[in-house]
């Protein structure tokens, strides 16, 4: 494993919650690693733990145990805002991930005080939008239309790397197949490495080079999507299989 | 085989907004059909103007039901249909009741184990909040068909619910539908689930029904551009 | 249906406005207005019944009531709104602080807030009033003791509420500051149901002035206050019923105004 390309690594991650005087474990142990212009599938139900992991791996919050390096240098602990600097997230309401009040064009360039307008021009090109998009507020445009500049956003930051938290699931069909070749697109034209959390295990085996099955906190299954989905070790992960609902044709 | 339910040249909408755009279909009785749609395309305001809410007005065109059938609704969200805090057994009660249908607690049980709630007396016990998503969806179909409808209404019954538990209540309305020959009536924005449930397919976008047909024709060849789109959008599953 | 109620709040709240917006303009130019000196005392005119010359009589001492009336309307409805704008900016701030950074700070804050929402603010404002002694400045303090953790718990529940949205995270992954975060996502997406709180307030905190200093905790005679004007005149109330009756005959309207307007916007805003 250890390998010379690895951009993001998490070592035995723990989380504790106290919820109503029991304490939960949110996150078990979990460790992971991320290659450069890779894209790393998260799968598992919800309440499994796959969203907070990302919000540890963004420094948004504080883990118990366990350390993360970027690029073999350790930043647990450190401010969301120097996490920012490598990652961006992108959040589920994409709707909500504008604040309602500001344009576009502030909220996109927030704090890229230096993001000229040549690059944002080109950087909206790139994700398909028009650029009078950013005379709206999020209350003005459509979910997809968010999502894809949310994706904006994280582009002008200059991060290498996209968290994306369940970004499609509250998209149609279409808009969903629209955002995820974007995704791919971006891989392959800005070598762009992704953590893509999803409950579909369907999506997450088209776009995923990777995967790793989260159950109640804990990773129960990790490797190659092929291998994993083709030929799963774990009960839990045969489970998910089945129950997957698929186009019968 | 019999017609149930037919729809002519319907025009619907909520005040003088008008959300349905000439829908016609026909629905034979113990089938099940569903109308797949995106946000936004209608098929919610269908089902209300079937099940006559309030809300919705009719402004043209007909909906003709069989005379003597009774229509079940199961609501996306079964909380919003619950009070959290009072016992199943009550609110199934009252809900039998003001249908004038005695409380026959075999007869309840047994549905509930249909709908694979194996231990029924404690489901019964169980208060709305105590119980999971699909818990309580599962018990709010067992209480809509204890109503024994002659028509199951489903609005995006598994959209609030996780894959596996999803596929779970797909399973016991197929088994609701073989052992009592219910029609079910499904809108669903998942063109999974139709083509593992659906006998007929509708495909409906921006309040008009593009396509409506036997499931297998509408999956298999596609006539209009958009259910192509729709199909060739729909992620599956990639082994290698 | 619901179009049609949005309209009749909104010509609500504009009446409301317009009549609090008149109240305040009479109190502001109430030198202008009035018609004779309010503490020019007249002997030859003590306690004379309402007139062309005297509108509203004269007290006790042969000052005009209506002037009095007049420039009590300064009085009360300056020390109501800086009272509340201070509470205001304070318990905002404090709410905002500690609705976003939580922590130590915010249990130090609430527990305050808790001890402070415990006794009725009368009770703790009249206790505070006598041991500051007299004057309108420690009446203010008295009342102001409560009132911004009214603002601070609203404050703080909101930002709680904002602060784990997707947009205020994405701001702090952009490398945006606290303060920044809380001054551009926070402060203009809870301002209104702040101000709204303040509309309110300043009903019940007119209440409160005129209160203390009918107590005679509050303004220091001679200057003229609605609360100290009906204390001053009680005494000969049957002789003289109008030094009495058009003091509190403007603290009632006031406050009927002001609360009106803070209940019509706060049913305005529901609305959305």
């Amino acid at each position: 494993m250890p390998d010379s390309d690895i951009v993001l690594t998490g070592k035995n991650i723990n989380k504790y919650y106290v919820d109503k005087g029991k304490k939960m474990q949110a996150l078990k142990d979990v460790s992971f690693y991320l290659k450069e212009g890779e894209i790393l599938g998260i799968v598992g139900e919800s309440g499994s733990g796959k969203s907070t992991l990302l919000r540890h791996i963004s420094c948004l919050e504080k883990p118990d145990g366990g350390t993360f390096f970027y690029k073999g240098v350790e930043y647990t602990g450190k401010s969301a805002s120097f996490a920012g600097a490598f990652l961006q997230m992108i959040f589920q309401d994409a709707q909500m991930s504008f604040d309602p009040r500001m344009k576009m064009k502030k909220a996109v360039v927030e704090a890229q005080k230096n993001c000229s307008h040549d690059k944002l021009s080109g950087i909206l090109k790139a994700v398909g939008l028009d650029e009078s998009l950013l005379e709206k507020k999020a209350g003005n445009m459509s979910g997809g239309q968010c999502q894809r500049m949310s994706i904006a956003r994280a582009l002008c930051s200059d991060a290498r790397i996209l968290l994306c938290d369940e970004i499609t699931s509250a998209l149609d069909v279409t808009t969903q197949a629209q955002v995820v070749a974007l995704l791919q697109q971006l891989r392959e034209k800005e070598g762009l490495a992704m953590i893509f959390v999803s409950h579909d295990i369907a999506l997450v085996s088209m776009l995923c080079d990777r995967i790793m099955v989260m159950k109640n906190g804990e990773c129960v299954e990790e490797g190659q999507t092929g291998k994993v989905l083709g030929n799963p070790q774990h009960e839990y992960t045969r489970e998910l299989l089945d129950n997957l609902i698929e186009l019968k044709m | 085989m019999d017609t149930i339910l037919r729809i002519n040249n319907l025009f619907a909408g909520y005040g003088k907004e008008c959300v349905l755009n000439d829908i016609s279909f026909e629905v034979e009785a113990g089938k099940k059909v569903c109308i797949v749609g995106e946000s936004g395309s209608g098929k919610s305001t269908l089902l209300k103007s079937i099940h006559g809410f309030a809300g919705v007005s009719v402004t043209g065109g007909s909906i003709e039901i069989e005379r003597n059938i009774l229509l079940g609704i199961v609501p996306q969200n079964p909380g919003g249909s619950f009070n959290p805090i009072r016992t199943y057994k009550a609110q199934i009660g009252e809900a039998l009741k003001s249908n004038n249908i005695d409380f026959k607690i075999e007869e309840v049980e047994k549905t509930l184990q249909t709908l694979g709630l194996s231990d029924a007396k404690r489901a019964l016990r169980a208060r709305p909040y105590e119980l999971s998503g699909g818990m309580n969806q599962r018990m709010a179909i067992a209480t809509t068909m204890l109503l024994e409808p002659g028509i199951l209404l489903c609005d995006e019954v598994t959209s609030a619910l996780d894959v596996k538990t999803a596929g779970i209540v797909v399973e016991q309305l197929l088994e609701i539908n073989r052992l009592r020959k219910t029609t079910i009536l499904m809108v669903t924005h998942h063109l999974g689930i139709a083509s593992k449930m659906a006998d007929y397919i509708g495909i409906m976008k921006s309040g008009k029904m593009l396509e409506y047909g036997p499931a297998k024709e509408i999956l298999d060849n596609p006539q209009n551009e958009y259910t192509k789109n729709l199909l060739k959008a729909l992620p599956r599953l990639k082994v290698n | 249906m619901n179009h049609k109620r949005k309209k009749i709040n909104r010509i609500k709240v504009t009446i409301s406005a317009v009549v609090a917006l008149l109240l305040v303009l009479i109190a502001l130019m109430a030198s202008v207005i009035a018609p004779n000196d309010p503490y020019v005392t007249n002997a030859s005119a003590i306690r004379s019944a309402p007139s062309a010359e005297f509108l509203f009589g004269t007290d006790n001492l042969g000052r005009c009531v209506f002037s009095r009336v007049l420039y009590g309307a300064r009085t009360t409805i300056a020390a109501t709104f800086i009272l509340v704008a201070v509470s205001f900016l304070l318990g905002s701030f404090v709410g905002i602080l500690s609705g976003y950074y939580g922590g130590v700070l915010d249990e130090i804050t609430m527990r305050i807030a808790d001890i402070m929402l415990a006794f009725p603010q009368m009770v703790v404002a009249i206790a505070v009033a006598g041991i500051l002694g007299g004057g309108l400045s420690s009446a203010m303090i008295a009342l102001g003791i409560t009132m911004w953790t009214g603002f601070a718990r609203l404050a703080r529940s909101h930002t709680f509420a904002i602060k784990n949205c997707p947009y205020v995270q994405a701001a702090r992954l952009a490398g945006k500051s606290g303060p920044a975060i809380m001054m551009s996502h926070i402060l203009p997406n809870i301002i209104a149901p702040l101000i709204t709180n303040a509309l309110t307030q300043i009903g019940t905190t007119m209440i409160g002035i005129s209160g203390l200093s009918f107590l005679g905790l509050g303004v220091v005679p001679p200057t003229a206050e609605w609360g100290s004007m009906i204390n001053e005149s009680r005494a000969y109330i049957q002789i003289a019923p109008w030094a009495v009756m058009y003091p509190a005959i403007a603290t009632i309207v006031t406050i009927i105004v002001f609360n009106y307007l803070g209940d019509c916007v706060m049913e305005y805003r529901d609305e959305d």
